[in-house]
């Protein structure tokens, strides 16, 4: 039996940033299992749909993608979801951060399509990039 | 026998040619006494003239310090007592000359917690004017109603008339209101940044999705409008990039992520990204390295970023059929700055990187500005060189970061040399 395609969230205030991530999650070999705007949103939809992956922008209403990472790590059920943090910000100090809050990853914005490809499959695959 | 003794009272009693010696001496001693007097009175005039031109300076002084009302221009003491208190002082603190005038000291004015958190008291003021002879630096000066304002405060010692040190001057500028506006300016950069570098990824992530495309090929003219959008988006990007740097460098908020660098490689990496623009501008390009890796630890990203920098500007200010030469070295530094191959007593080890260009060169009395950002020469502007002038300024903040030191020989008309000197 072929094994399921990995399941990934995405999470992006920009909707036509979430259609770039949408088409990197799917160029990936993945399934985009919930798009949402906000970071309240992200929850819930964690909570609901269990994903393998969350692909988080950073600055969103409700909770920032750093909070969602947080308040995932800290649920047994959910900590187990692998995290990619998306942020315009792009100092080393911003992706400390996002590595102190559980990040696996942290894609700088602007970034590549075919970078991100690369990020979200081996991110799914079970691994750390 | 005394002296006076000597002299009888008349001349009547003595023999004539004892009397003649002795009127002689009388009108000798008389007219040494007329000189000394009028010695005595030009002397006289001469100290009330002094004395008066004293006076005057002193209240050219006065007055001069009494006309200063927009700084404070406070004197004290070897011990912080207040001696001397302006009208600048008086606005900027609110208490008048009467109330503070060897009743109070300069400690009294400053926000004690700052104070002690540089190590309390008066020593903490004046402790680098003592070692330097000269401290600028912003302080909080607290005023009568409680306000606390920041100034930017001169500190120099100050000597009697024999020379002994007989206290501090103190000249304070408000900064508050230009301070408060240098931080909002930077958080405005620091937010517009942040903005604009979202819908830019939007720009070149699905400019990259068309460029890319197996299954709909562009035409070459459509690739090739397409690599002028995904250009100047690229070059939108680097100017984002540069201010957020800037503003960061300014607030300190900027941080290295040190690890170790090969600068042949970071080198190697400046000539490939100038290599288009220097084709294109008919400029030659030439590496200079030694045949061993040179290795120093540093922020490979930044120190990247610099030599991009010292690169592009070089190709830039360089004419068609010009040429620039990338040249590393490691070497010993002497304090004085002179660069030397081998190692001498009182000598650091360095790297050094050149930047060589045959260019329109700097004029020299522009070079003192050349790291301040936004500055921009006027061979630069005279020849339509393209920037926005923040290259230098964070290529110095880069270089001074990593303890390093960045120096700058031009000659209009015949080139520059833009010299990295790197601790290693």
């Amino acid at each position: 039996m072929e094994r399921a395609a990995p399941r990934v969230l995405v999470a992006d205030d920009e909707d036509d940033i979430r259609g770039l991530v949408r088409l990197a999650v799917r160029r990936a070999g993945c399934t985009v299992v919930a798009e949402v705007a906000d970071g309240l949103a992200a929850l819930d939809a964690a909570r609901t749909a269990v994903p393998d992956l969350a692909v988080l922008d950073v600055s969103m209403p409700g909770a920032t993608g750093l909070e969602v990472c947080a308040a995932l790590r800290a649920d047994a059920d959910l900590s187990g979801i692998r995290v990619l943090l998306l942020s315009a910000g792009a100092s080393a100090d911003d992706v400390a951060r996002g590595l102190a809050a559980g990040a696996d990853s942290y894609l700088a914005k602007p970034f590549s399509v075919a970078g991100l490809v690369t990020r979200v499959r081996e991110l799914a695959a079970g691994g750390t990039a | 026998m005394t002296a006076v003794d000597a002299f009888p009272p008349t001349t009547d009693a003595l023999p004539l040619d004892d009397a003649g010696l002795l009127r002689a001496e009388v009108a000798r001693l008389t007219g040494e006494r007329d000189a000394l007097r009028a010695q005595m009175e030009r002397r006289d005039v001469e100290l009330e003239t002094a004395t008066r031109m004293l006076a005057a300076r002193a209240q050219t002084m006065t007055s001069v310090i009494d006309a200063v009302t927009e700084q404070s221009i406070i004197g004290t003491d070897v011990d912080g007592v207040v001696r001397v208190w302006n009208p600048g002082a008086e606005k900027l603190l609110g208490r008048p000359r009467a109330d503070v005038v060897r009743k109070q000291r300069i400690t009294d004015f400053h926000l004690a917690e700052e104070l002690a958190a540089a190590g309390g008291g008066l020593s903490a003021l004046v402790q680098v004017a003592l070692a330097e002879g000269r401290d600028v630096r912003d302080w909080t000066y607290v005023t009568a109603t409680g306000e606390e304002r920041t100034v930017s405060v001169a500190v120099t010692p100050r000597s009697d008339d024999s020379g002994e040190h007989a206290g501090w001057n103190f000249v304070g500028t408000d900064m508050t209101e230009a301070r408060a506006a240098e931080r909002l300016k930077d958080q405005f950069v620091s937010l517009i940044s942040h903005e604009l570098r979202t819908p830019l990824s939007a720009i070149l992530g699905y400019l990259e999705l068309v460029l890319d495309d197996p299954d709909q090929p562009l035409t070459d003219e459509q690739r090739s409008y397409l690599s002028i959008v995904e250009r100047n988006a690229q070059r939108l990007l680097r100017l984002v990039g540069d201010l957020l740097f800037t503003a960061q460098v300014e607030a300190g908020r900027f941080t290295l992520q040190p690890e170790d660098v090969d600068l042949s490689a970071v080198l190697r990496g400046a000539e490939e990204t100038a290599r288009v623009a220097a084709t294109a501008g008919g400029v030659r390009v030439d590496l200079e390295l030694p045949a061993e890796a040179l290795v120093v630890r540093g922020d490979a990203v930044r120190l990247g970023q610099a030599c991009d920098n010292l690169v592009s500007n070089a190709v830039k200010f360089t004419p068609a059929g010009g040429r620039v030469t990338l040249t590393l070295r490691a070497g010993w530094q002497h304090a004085d700055g002179r660069f030397g191959d081998r190692e001498l007593p009182g000598t650091a080890p360095v790297v050094r990187i050149a930047v060589r260009d045959t260019g329109y060169g700097i004029p020299a009395a522009e070079l003192d500005q050349l790291f301040t950002r936004f500055f921009r020469a006027s061979t630069a502007r005279r020849n339509a060189v393209k920037g926005v002038g923040l290259g230098l300024s964070i290529t110095k903040a880069i270089t001074t970061a990593h303890g390093g030191t960045l120096d700058v020989a031009s000659v209009e008309g015949r080139g520059t040399t833009f010299t990295l000197t790197l601790p290693r």
